[in-house]
């Protein structure tokens, strides 16, 4: 691995080129023009600077009219940072540090380069945006899909979640004496021990079952909504079974028996440890692609014999596409569409 | 008029930049191009300078978003038709300073929330977000509101040759926030 370097160093050559596409837009003088060809004429470094600021000049006019409507007297700290100034319609970008995005990185650690920066839009979850794992009071732990939005109150006698959006899934500790419950849009999912997985979306609500059993009741009248097993058991939905709820016009589950690999595909979304060691680009390009909204893609016939060995959480894309740039020397071309084009820097 | 015939990538429009030509740049015309004949009464053959504000356009286009259609257009008919009368060497109107970019982009409509949230804008919004004061309000009268440097010192109360300096840093910081980020022109 080629040895880093953590501040890029001053680039006159880029600082020449910067100016120099400043003064083109407001036009040369006979003498600058001089100037300027013998500039761009002294080495090709100048020459890939200059088109590289020319780009980037033009580039920002993607912003034209950004707001104008909204503020017809121009505002020259319309993007002043939060503290002074909020943005009052778009809340804008901020850098966060995601130091526990990367699990573990061995040559991250070696190199001292822990943190890698990672860019979500605040307070609307972008689809970059790390997948949340968190513990409630009880030790359970719940893993939020990107966007879920949950309500804890936790009492003397009861464990109860609201899904309010979102998916989400539960890893329930067991305690008998305090049930329990998700609930959904009236739809309550009721545990003891076990794991399983709500979907709410607008007119359905999912349960899936990957471990133990879950009772599914009407939160309001407590009925079970499940159909009564035949030996007069209280009917429960175990584990390999879902049951999706319609919402209207009477709360009426389906239940299904559904298979390993079905459930493993269903819950793609949640974040697992990737372990490469020594493994081709395209496995790992197709590992990360997997259950991610953002799509990597080699676009460069030379990655594919690329290999590499490092443990990474599958929603962390972009911890990923940031260590390639930064220590193989790649380049990464974020599309508007949500993809992710990896080529040689050259 | 229709869509250039010099495309940037394979020289045809898919059939969603066709639509969006169609419902958000092309409707814009008319008023251009009157706003062209009124400001710049000196540039006879005005094709020439729409053919190459939606060339550029659509280049833009083709690759990423684009925040408002109708500003982009303005502004950059205004540059080009600057540029030319520089090369025709006319006199510069008199008072150009109060070009009048911002009281055209007023009418359009509020820019909708999934416009500006898209990822590449974000890239640039951060970018100039994260500079030093002065550069910052510089780029962004520039940039966003269109202003010429000459209207951005008048702006800021501060001297044009400042407003240049301050430009250019802020160029060069955005350029390498740009590299980090590797948003970077395609090859």
């Amino acid at each position: 691995m080629k040895p880093l370097a953590l501040t890029p160093p001053s680039d006159p050559a880029l600082e020449a080129a910067a100016t120099w596409a400043i003064r083109h837009d407001r036009g040369l003088t006979a003498t600058e023009q001089d100037e300027f060809f013998q500039w761009l004429a002294a080495s090709a470094t100048h020459r890939a600077a200059w088109a590289e600021a020319r780009w980037s000049w033009d580039d920002l006019d993607r912003l034209a009219g950004l707001q104008t409507s909204l503020h017809a007297a121009a505002d020259p700290d319309l993007l002043a940072p939060k503290k002074r100034r909020r943005a009052p319609v778009y809340r804008l970008v901020l850098p966060i540090l995601a130091a526990a995005a990367v699990v573990m990185v061995g040559f991250i650690l070696l190199t001292g380069r822990g943190a890698l920066t990672q860019l979500v839009q605040d307070g609307v979850p972008g689809h970059l945006a790390l997948i949340e794992q968190r513990t409630l009071p009880d030790g359970s732990t719940v893993e939020l899909n990107r966007g879920a939005v949950i309500a804890e109150e936790f009492s003397e006698g009861s464990r109860r979640v609201r899904l309010l959006r979102g998916e989400a899934h539960f890893q329930v500790t067991h305690d008998p004496a305090r049930p329990f419950i998700v609930e959904a849009a009236g739809v309550a999912v009721r545990a003891v021990g076990t794991a399983f997985n709500v979907r709410l979306e607008t007119t359905t609500v999912e349960v899936l079952v990957t471990e133990g059993q879950v009772r599914v009741d009407d939160a309001v009248r407590g009925e079970s909504l499940l159909a009564a097993a035949p030996a007069g058991e209280p009917p429960v939905l175990v584990a390999g079974q879902s049951a999706r709820v319609d919402l209207a016009p009477a709360m009426v589950p389906q239940v299904a028996t559904i298979s390993a690999a079905q459930i493993e595909d269903q819950l793609a979304w949640k974040p697992r440890l990737l372990d490469f060691t020594n493994a081709p680009m395209p496995e790992i390009v197709t590992a990360f692609n997997r259950g991610n909204p953002v799509h990597l893609r080699l676009g460069d016939a030379l990655l594919v014999d690329m290999r590499l060995s490092a443990t990474f959480r599958s929603d962390n894309v972009e911890g990923f596409v940031r260590l390639m740039e930064s220590d193989f020397d790649l380049r990464a071309e974020w599309r508007g569409d949500g993809e992710i084009v990896l080529r040689r820097a050259r | 008029m229709s869509p250039p015939e010099s495309l940037p990538e394979d020289g045809s429009l898919t059939p969603n930049l066709s639509q969006w030509f169609a419902e958000e740049v092309q409707p814009h015309e008319p008023a251009l191009r009157a706003w062209l004949r009124s400001r710049f009464p000196a540039i006879a053959d005005t094709d020439d300078l729409v053919q190459e504000a939606y060339a550029r356009l659509l280049r833009v286009r083709a690759t990423g978003s684009v925040a408002c259609a109708r500003a982009f257009l303005f502004i950059t008919t205004r540059n080009l038709a600057l540029n030319q009368l520089r090369h025709l060497r006319y006199e510069l109107p008199a008072d150009l300073a109060e070009t009048d970019t911002a009281g055209v982009l007023d009418e359009s409509a509020a820019i909708p929330d999934t416009v500006a949230r898209a990822e590449d804008l974000q890239v640039l919004i951060h970018a100039i977000q994260s500079l030093p004061d002065r550069c910052r309000q510089v780029l962004t009268l520039r940039k966003i509101y269109g202003f010429t440097q000459k209207e951005t010192a008048a702006r800021l109360g501060i001297a044009e040759h400042t407003v240049e300096a301050q430009g250019a840093i802020g160029l060069r910081k955005c350029i390498e926030y740009f590299r980090r980020l590797g948003y970077q022109p395609r090859p």
